[in-house]
């Protein structure tokens, strides 16, 4: 018995340093990162990211600058990533949970095809049609505005992929017992469907948020006021073909990344639960 | 108010039947996808498709010429793109299904490895935006022997590696890249997948004297089979539409010899930079027609469409 | 429910970031974007003060006209932020509101393509980069001819330099420099090694002190880029050739081009008196670290690079000479200014003479040029500022450099061509970058005469 258990001791110790290098791996760029916004902009020109931290060269000044907020639009971009992040989530959860639910529950002529669409927009990179797509947000007056960031891609078809698998695992009785208490078909899906349906919307809620967060090319294309920029596009101003401007990109991409961590971090339990819950079925 | 409905109230409820029939609902349901498909997708794809036929010289010189375009095609380039592109594809999911299932693995056991944490450590990564994550790679991969990954291979002995002026490191960073972002991601699909698994399985090939490896291959693999299905389709979309990593790796457009440069690179820089926007519009077709045929293949190998029907 | 406590958290914490934002945000409406230097905190933020109050309506006036503006440098947006605070003192009864948008490189080139592709959406005044500008001349250029601006100044202006942003004889683009090649040599080594760098006068001398340099110090002579074109091309200019005809047919395959590209590939391969750039190309950062600890004994760039070794390579302070290039044969062809940023007007501004006004004020004035040397440290297009006693006031420049560069630079001013900058010019340079340099230099995988026949095929089959 005992030397079993310590079998298992040096197998659950194996494990686990297993399990630690990769972490080391997935959060080391993240401790680079920090350690660099902490030195002026020329120190990251002179070494690099290398092992040595260099701590006696830690100054606050780049966060002061970005800080200022006469000096810089960071706290624009913020806010406005905030603003589409938000917007993009809502109204993409709304719609696709509806499609998905549509497509995995109802057997109807031309689900099929039109889940072939789905997958369709699913793999097509916008780059090959953004002029069309261009010249239609100025016809429709959403150029340069939250509508024409957000609506083109509200059906997010990933998510409609994931709510097709997921309701399809629904127990459908259900649906017959609510149809005989009188609910119309839109009944059973806000009230008996959707309930069941949370742990993919916490899921989903993640995937969409996370997407638009990041997203990089279309409000590059969409939006034009500086003003109206996102965090992505705003620190990709800094990035020139003739010299990067470290002493407010480095702080500036940290920044970006803490408040979305954090409140993963608060959050962590529930995030995963979701996505595991929401897993995907046969 | 009357319980008789008047001519116009009856049409009103004949359209309220028609529009609450079960018939009807899953239509008005997905109403939403079909207007934004043929808005934002199937409308510009149609003037994609028509670009594609045209030369586009400056701003007011519009000229169709067949399939010259598509005959421009054939070049080194082009194809260099997509070798680029399919090896990246290949080498993502060759990397990114076996070892985010077989970590899944070990953070599922019941044995207590804080495997909270590690789900956490794993899915951090995707937080970030390309553009952040270009920055530190970068540098990390930078050429000179001081920078992080060249002072680890010097440490194995190694020479500095010149990591984004050839081909096979080239690749090596953008996968490097691909699996350290999508790596918790991946995992956690997996472990949903595998809590989708009873555990009475386990027990009774336990009792049978299964060993662990016999487990894997005969409960844990099929089991798992949706979801290396689902992991495979998103890496391939994934792996084709690649664009962004190798953008913020080498901060343009344009890399050395191509060694980076996907089909997606290709059609912005002829579309954009070199502003042929025709030319650029055929590549996209035959980018949209390759996926197509891929997306084909791997349907009917998977019979994805086959679900519990 | 754990979920909905989740939803409510992350809710409360968004909301909360969103007002921190929001009031964190400034109210008044600033009109420019992040206002930053590539140099230090001192001077961004002395830079950014100029750059708000360039939004300020001028007192006394009428209403501000409103011009927009797009750039990718934000540099040339502080320069042009400060111009218009000039215009609006020196035109109260004209005062303009210059709005800025700075963008990323690509950003502001395709957004511009697409806008004037599609009629609507571009700026009053944009910055294009001449690598780019050529794609803005094709078909019916929908940019205005700046010829009224610039004609009356032509016998004061290097006019090699609008020549390359010209179309059937209109001038669509005014640069910020001229980009003199210019060769920088790092006089600690090259004293230890006792060369005379005022004696290399051709090449070959070149070539002969960097083999001294070589074995008295152990250090190369020079790095040569293999992912860009700035070793190569400067030479190219000096044989007189061109990636392009004047016509705009393809010369890149042309036998004077190979040979440039074999006298690289021997300096780096055979004396071994050149090694490639590090990380590429003269802009990388580990380019920078480099030459700052000494790496090499010169480089050669055109004149704007001065700004690249203050900002970049402080440490070098005081041991950089900048000396004109040398030539393939003493007195020989002496090259074309390289490099550049053409700002021009496009067709959809609706108020072209004011924006017109406004461009000549800020970069074709006295006041304007010099401060194209003040401010950003750039040879100015007039070469009557370049002998003026302003020019050697005390900056940054002068402090590294000393004030004698433009003495220097003032002998060359009449030898400088233009370029060719035809249709498939932005084409041609992407193949000499990511292809023709790249497979000589770095992979070695093609000769000169064979890389350069390739991409000139595909150049022509482009056509």
């Amino acid at each position: 018995m005992n030397k079993t258990m310590r079998r298992w001791d040096i197998f659950r110790v194996s494990m686990i340093l297993l399990l630690s290098a990769f972490a080391l791996v997935s959060l080391i760029p993240f401790y680079f990162l920090l350690v660099s916004s902490f030195k002026p902009g020329v120190e990251m020109v002179r070494s690099g990211i290398s092992l040595n931290p260099h701590f006696e060269k830690f100054t606050l000044d780049m966060y002061g600058l970005l800080f200022s907020p006469k000096e810089s639009n960071y706290f624009f971009w913020y806010r406005n990533s905030l603003a589409y992040t938000g917007a993009q989530t809502i109204c993409g959860l709304a719609l696709t949970s509806a499609v998905g639910y549509s497509l995995g529950v109802y057997r109807f002529r031309g689900r099929n095809a039109i889940f072939v669409l789905v997958l369709l927009v699913m793999m097509i990179p916008i780059e090959i049609m953004m002029i069309p797509l261009y010249k239609e947000m100025i016809a429709l007056h959403f150029f340069d505005n939250i509508l024409g960031v957000v609506l083109p891609f509200a059906v997010f078809p990933s998510a409609v992929f994931f709510f097709r698998q997921y309701s399809s695992g629904l127990p459908l009785e259900l649906m017959d017992a609510g149809r005989i208490d009188g609910l119309t078909e839109y009944g059973l899906f806000y009230r008996i469907m959707l309930p069941l349906m949370k742990p993919a919307f916490g899921a989903m809620a993640i995937l969409i948020s996370m997407n638009s967060w990041n997203s990089l090319v279309w409000p590059m294309v969409v939006l034009r006021n500086s003003k109206k920029l996102t965090i992505p596009l705003g620190l990709s101003t800094l990035i020139t073909p003739y010299g990067n401007n470290y002493d407010l990109l480095m702080p500036g991409a940290v920044l970006a990344v803490v408040p979305i961590v954090i409140l993963f971090a608060l959050n962590q339990r529930s995030f995963m639960e979701g996505l595991t819950v929401g897993g995907v079925k046969g | 108010m009357t319980a008789r409905p008047s001519g116009a109230g009856m049409a009103k409820k004949i359209a309220r039947g028609f529009f609450y029939s079960p018939k009807v609902a899953p239509y008005v349901l997905v109403l939403p996808f079909l207007i934004s498909f043929l808005v934002f997708f199937f409308y510009p794809l149609i003037s994609t498709v028509q670009m594609s036929f045209q030369n586009i010289a400056g701003f007011d010189e519009v000229r169709f010429i067949g399939l010259q375009n598509y005959a421009n095609l054939l070049n080194d380039r082009f194809f260099s793109a997509i070798r680029v592109t399919f090896l990246y594809t290949f080498w993502t999911i060759l990397i990114l299904v076996p070892l985010p299932l077989f970590l899944a693995v070990l953070l599922n056991s019941k044995r207590k490895i804080g495997a909270g944490f590690f789900k956490a450590a794993y899915f951090i990564p995707q937080l970030t935006s390309v553009i952040v994550a270009g920055i530190f790679f970068r540098f990390a991969f930078s050429d000179s022997a001081t920078a992080l990954i060249n002072t680890i291979v010097a440490a194995f002995g190694g020479e500095p590696v010149q990591w984004l002026k050839k081909s096979v490191p080239t690749m090596a960073v953008l996968v490097t890249l691909c699996v350290w972002r999508w790596l918790g991601v991946n995992i956690v699909y997996f472990l949903a997948g595998l809590q989708n698994i009873s555990p009475e399985l386990y027990e009774s090939a336990s009792m049978d004297g299964a060993s662990a490896a016999r487990k894997f291959l005969h409960i844990t693999l099929p089991g798992v089979k949706p979801t290396i299905v689902y992991v495979i389709t998103i890496s391939v979309y994934g792996g084709f539409s690649m664009f962004a990593e190798s953008y913020a790796l080498f901060g343009t457009a344009r890399t050395p010899g191509e060694i980076g440069s996907t089909m997606v690179g290709y059609i912005y820089q002829q579309a954009f930079v070199e502003a042929r926007l025709g030319f650029g519009a055929a590549a996209g077709m035959a980018l949209l027609l390759l996926v197509l045929l891929i997306n084909v293949v791997q349907l009917k190998f998977f019979n994805a469409f086959e679900t519990e029907a | 429910m754990r979920s909905d406590k989740m939803k409510a958290l992350s809710l409360a914490v968004c909301v909360l970031l969103l007002a921190v934002f929001s009031a964190c945000a400034p109210a008044a409406s600033t009109t420019t974007t992040a206002a930053v230097t590539t140099t230090t905190a001192a001077e961004t933020a002395a830079a950014a003060t100029d750059a708000t109050t360039a939004a300020a309506p001028a007192a006394g006036g009428g209403d501000p006209v409103k011009l927009s503006f797009w750039t990718f440098q934000n540099a040339h947006q502080e320069f042009m932020a400060d111009a218009a605070n000039s215009w609006n003192e020196a035109n109260p009864d004209r005062p303009i509101e210059l709005e800025i948008g700075v963008y990323s490189y690509d950003d502001n080139h395709n957004n511009l393509l697409i806008s004037l592709q599609s009629g609507t959406g571009a700026p009053d005044i944009v910055d294009i980069e001449i690598g780019r500008f050529a794609n803005y001349l094709k078909g019916t250029p929908q940019l205005l001819p700046l010829n009224d601006i610039v004609e009356p100044l032509q016998d004061k202006l290097i006019m090699s330099r609008f020549e390359n942003y010209a179309k059937d004889g209109s001038y669509y683009g005014v640069d910020y420099h001229v980009g003199v090649p210019a060769i920088y040599y790092n006089t600690e080594i090259c004293d230890a090694a006792g060369i005379d760098i005022d004696a290399i006068k051709t090449w070959d001398q070149y070539a002969e002190a960097g083999k001294t340099v070589l074995e008295k110090t152990g250090v190369p002579m020079t790095t040569l880029e293999v992912t860009e074109h700035w070793s190569f091309y400067p030479l190219v200019t000096q044989k007189n050739s061109d990636w392009l005809g004047a016509d705009g047919s393809v010369t890149l395959d042309d036998a004077s081009n190979a040979e440039v590209l074999q006298f690289l590939y021997d300096m780096m391969y055979d004396s071994q008196i050149a090694v490639p750039a590090p990380g590429g190309f003269h802009h990388a950062e580990e380019y920078y670290a480099f030459m700052e600890g000494g790496g090499a004994a010169s480089v050669w760039m055109p004149q704007w690079y001065m700004n690249r070794f203050t900002d970049y390579m402080p440490a070098l302070n005081g041991k950089i000479a900048v000396r004109p290039l040398p030539r393939w044969e003493e007195n020989g062809v002496y090259g074309a200014g390289l490099g550049g940023t053409g700002t021009s007007i496009t067709n959809q501004s609706k108020s072209p003479e004011l924006a017109k006004e406004f461009l000549s004020f800020a970069k074709l004035s006295t006041e304007g040029s010099l401060k194209t040397w003040t401010m950003l440290g750039f040879d100015p297009l007039r070469w009557d500022i370049w002998t003026m006693d302003e020019m050697k006031a005390p900056n940054k420049f002068t402090e590294f450099y000393g004030t004698g560069v433009f003495d220097m630079l003032v002998t060359l001013k009449d030898q400088l061509h233009p370029i060719h900058v035809g249709e498939l010019y932005p084409n041609a340079q992407t193949l000499v970058q990511s292809s023709v340099v790249f497979k000589v230099l770095s992979e070695k995988s093609m000769s000169p005469q064979e890389a350069l026949d390739a991409a000139a095929q595909e150049l022509r089959a482009q056509q």
